[in-house]
């Protein structure tokens, strides 16, 4: 018997004039969980977290805590609090000020609020001897921790992130999400996360949310979201990968026009299947050592560029008007730009979606 | 290196000859303002302070000074406070008509000062108002309040709305919102309309002269001096409402940077 979810949306919708920015959604998040909300700019990922945390209402729809009602109930009065994709510190406060400010508006005593603001300071990692520099003084960095600070200071029940660490550089933004993920353990409650970097939900969540348009296209754990995804758009969202356009031919099979070749796909062939696209990630691909007894699915080509991704590298080979990108560890005696090679890959490693 | 040089000299005189137009007609009245005779001559031959002793000892003059100083004050505060809310509707919230709205306020700020000095004084007339310096700031505060709205609306333009939510989802109440965060983040704007404010109300003489009716301010006086009984003391008080001014800007921001260091602190 599941726990009853901490916060629920229940056919939620947002419009602004006839746009509907949010469209249909239906979601509950678990107590404890590190939920990611990832999709293309414009998908209405910031609208969906504006309407939970209490800043925008639902056109229709029913948003419930812990079971309740709350559409009516305004930001300042749900126990949830938000880091903004600006961050929005106070640019006229100090870093304390800025971390105590949720204290101090719920009258919390100017000595309990010290001792509070300086462990969460400690908590997102920022030196207490920063607590009395003005927060127009601290770098990009150091401004997201107090952000998160003075979200911790708050202590909700759960954390809204729209996309804060978008304007972070590589390293650092590595760092921060390492740290987040830290602190979502050790405090235990739900976060939920906004990016459109799926190396940050991936590593990050323990289920992400992909949005389209509005509405969710799907909702799983990070593997099943990368390994079977519902449709050609969470495939493609979720990372490179080959796409080749193929139909029923009269035998039944599958057929690819432009192979010229009949394909052995993932499954036996559903009966209403007549045409649609068969996706292979690039890491599923094999080269196949001339030697190398493989019947189905194997094609040659030629190599004509490589990319070095660290202890990775990835080919780029053409076969006839197609391109494909396989990706494998990287070790001695590999083929050459230039180099005619065959690749392949195995059926059930390859999705089919139809059209 | 030489062009640079005879440009960079070109550039200091054009700047000096610029001040000096601004700055030697203020010379003048305060010359004449000391000058012993009765009517100005140029140059001046003899010099006398008797003219300031008269004009701090004028009843006529103190009330003025008064009169200007209310007016000023009252148009400053309630301009700003109108100015405030006008800015923050500007700025964060969407209405219908608004565009429409703000452009209509704006208007009576182009009107020659004269004519809306006149059609006000018709506009209380009808509705059996008696002219005072009450009415004065009335008036001026159509033609002043807009401007400090603009002024004002420039700051609340220029910081992110965001963190006045951030401020609520934090659990600030509307008016904790508009106590910790609003107001500290529109003070330089609040702080410069309030000075053009007072200045503006300060030097205003057409407003002041339709709508006045028996109270007399400073411009007021000079101009009914100027027509009829001129001494020495038209520059006198011309040249002090000057210093006033002067006075009152350095105040105000030697207060403003005052405070500014104890914020850094
Ligand atoms: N206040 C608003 N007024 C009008 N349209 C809006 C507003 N906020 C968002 N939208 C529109 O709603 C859609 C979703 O926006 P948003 O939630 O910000 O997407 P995301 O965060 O996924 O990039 C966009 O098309 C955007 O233009
Ligand atoms: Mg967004």
């Amino acid at each position: 018997m599941p726990a009853e979810p901490i916060m629920e949306l229940r056919g939620v919708d947002k419009y602004f004039g006839n746009l509907a920015a949010v469209n249909q959604i239906t979601l509950a998040f678990e107590e404890g969980e590190f939920f990611t909300l990832v999709g293309p700019s414009g998908s209405g990922k910031t609208t969906l977290l504006r309407m939970l945390a209490g800043m925008d209402k639902p056109t229709r729809g029913d948003i419930l805590l812990r079971g309740e009602r709350i559409n009516d109930r305004p930001a300042n009065w749900r126990p949830t609090c938000m880091v903004f994709q600006s961050l929005a510190l106070f640019p006229h406060m100090t870093v304390g000020q800025n971390v105590e400010y949720p204290l101090k508006c719920r009258g919390t005593s100017p000595s309990e609020r010290k001792k509070r603001a300086s462990r969460c300071l400690e908590l997102s990692h920022l030196p207490i001897s920063y607590y009395d520099r003005p927060v127009t003084t601290c770098s990009g960095g150091e401004r997201q921790r107090v952000a998160l600070a003075r979200a911790l200071a708050f202590d909700p029940e759960i954390l809204f992130f729209d996309e804060p660490l978008s304007a972070i550089d590589y390293r650092l933004r590595k760092t921060l999400e390492k740290e987040i993920k830290d602190i979502q353990r050790e405090t235990k409650k739900t976060f939920v996360y906004i990016t459109h970097s799926l190396e940050e939900a991936m590593v990050m969540s323990d289920r992400i949310g992909v949005m389209r348009d509005g509405g969710l296209a799907q909702i799983g754990s990070p593997h099943e979201i990368y390994s079977n995804p519902v449709n050609r758009f969470v495939s493609e969202f979720m990372g490179e990968v080959n796409s080749i356009a193929v139909k029923r031919h009269e035998g039944g099979e599958l057929w690819c026009e432009s192979l010229g070749a009949t394909i052995t796909p993932p499954s036996v062939l559903d009966e209403s299947f007549s045409q649609g696209t068969l996706m292979i990630r690039p890491e599923n691909m094999h080269l196949v050592n001339p030697g190398e007894a493989r019947s189905t699915n194997v094609f040659s080509g030629e190599l004509f560029n490589e990319y070095v991704l660290g202890s990775r590298i990835q080919f780029q080979i053409r076969c006839n008007s197609d391109t494909f990108l396989v990706e494998r560890l990287r070790e001695a005696g590999m083929p050459k730009s230039g180099d005619q090679i065959s690749f392949g890959w195995s059926p059930e490693d390859s999705m089919l979606f139809p059209e | 290196m030489s062009d640079s040089v005879l440009f960079r000299r070109l550039a200091k005189s054009y700047m000096a000859f610029i001040l000096t137009l601004m700055y030697v007609p203020m010379l003048i009245v305060a010359l004449a303002s000391i000058s012993k005779s009765r009517f100005f001559v140029f140059p001046v031959r003899r010099y006398d302070m008797k003219w300031y002793e008269n004009t701090f000892s004028s009843l006529q003059i103190q009330d003025g000074f008064l009169t200007s100083l209310t007016v000023a004050f009252c148009v400053a505060v309630i301009s700003v406070t109108l100015a405030v809310f006008g800015a923050l509707a500007y700025a964060r919230y969407d209405w219908r008509g608004k565009s429409l709205f703000q452009q209509l306020l704006l208007v009576p700020v182009f009107f020659p000062q004269s004519v809306l000095g006149l059609a006000l004084q018709l506009w209380f007339n009808s509705f059996g108002v008696v002219m005072s310096w009450e009415a004065t700031v009335f008036a001026q505060l159509v033609w002043i309040a807009p401007i400090v709205t603009l002024i004002i609306s420039i700051q609340a333009f220029g910081y992110d709305g965001s963190v006045e939510e951030a401020a609520s989802d934090l659990g600030a109440s509307r008016w904790q919102v508009f106590r910790d965060i609003t107001i500290p983040l529109l003070s330089p704007g609040i702080f410069s309309g309030f000075m053009f404010a007072v200045l503006l109300s300060w030097g205003n003489f057409p407003l002041a002269y339709f709508t006045s009716g028996a109270d007399v301010t400073i411009p007021e006086w000079l101009y009914g001096k100027m027509i009829g009984g001129y001494t020495p003391m038209v520059p006198a008080v011309g040249f002090l409402s000057v210093l006033a001014g002067a006075l009152a800007l350095a105040i105000g921001f030697s207060l403003k940077a005052f405070s500014g260091h104890k914020d850094n602190k």
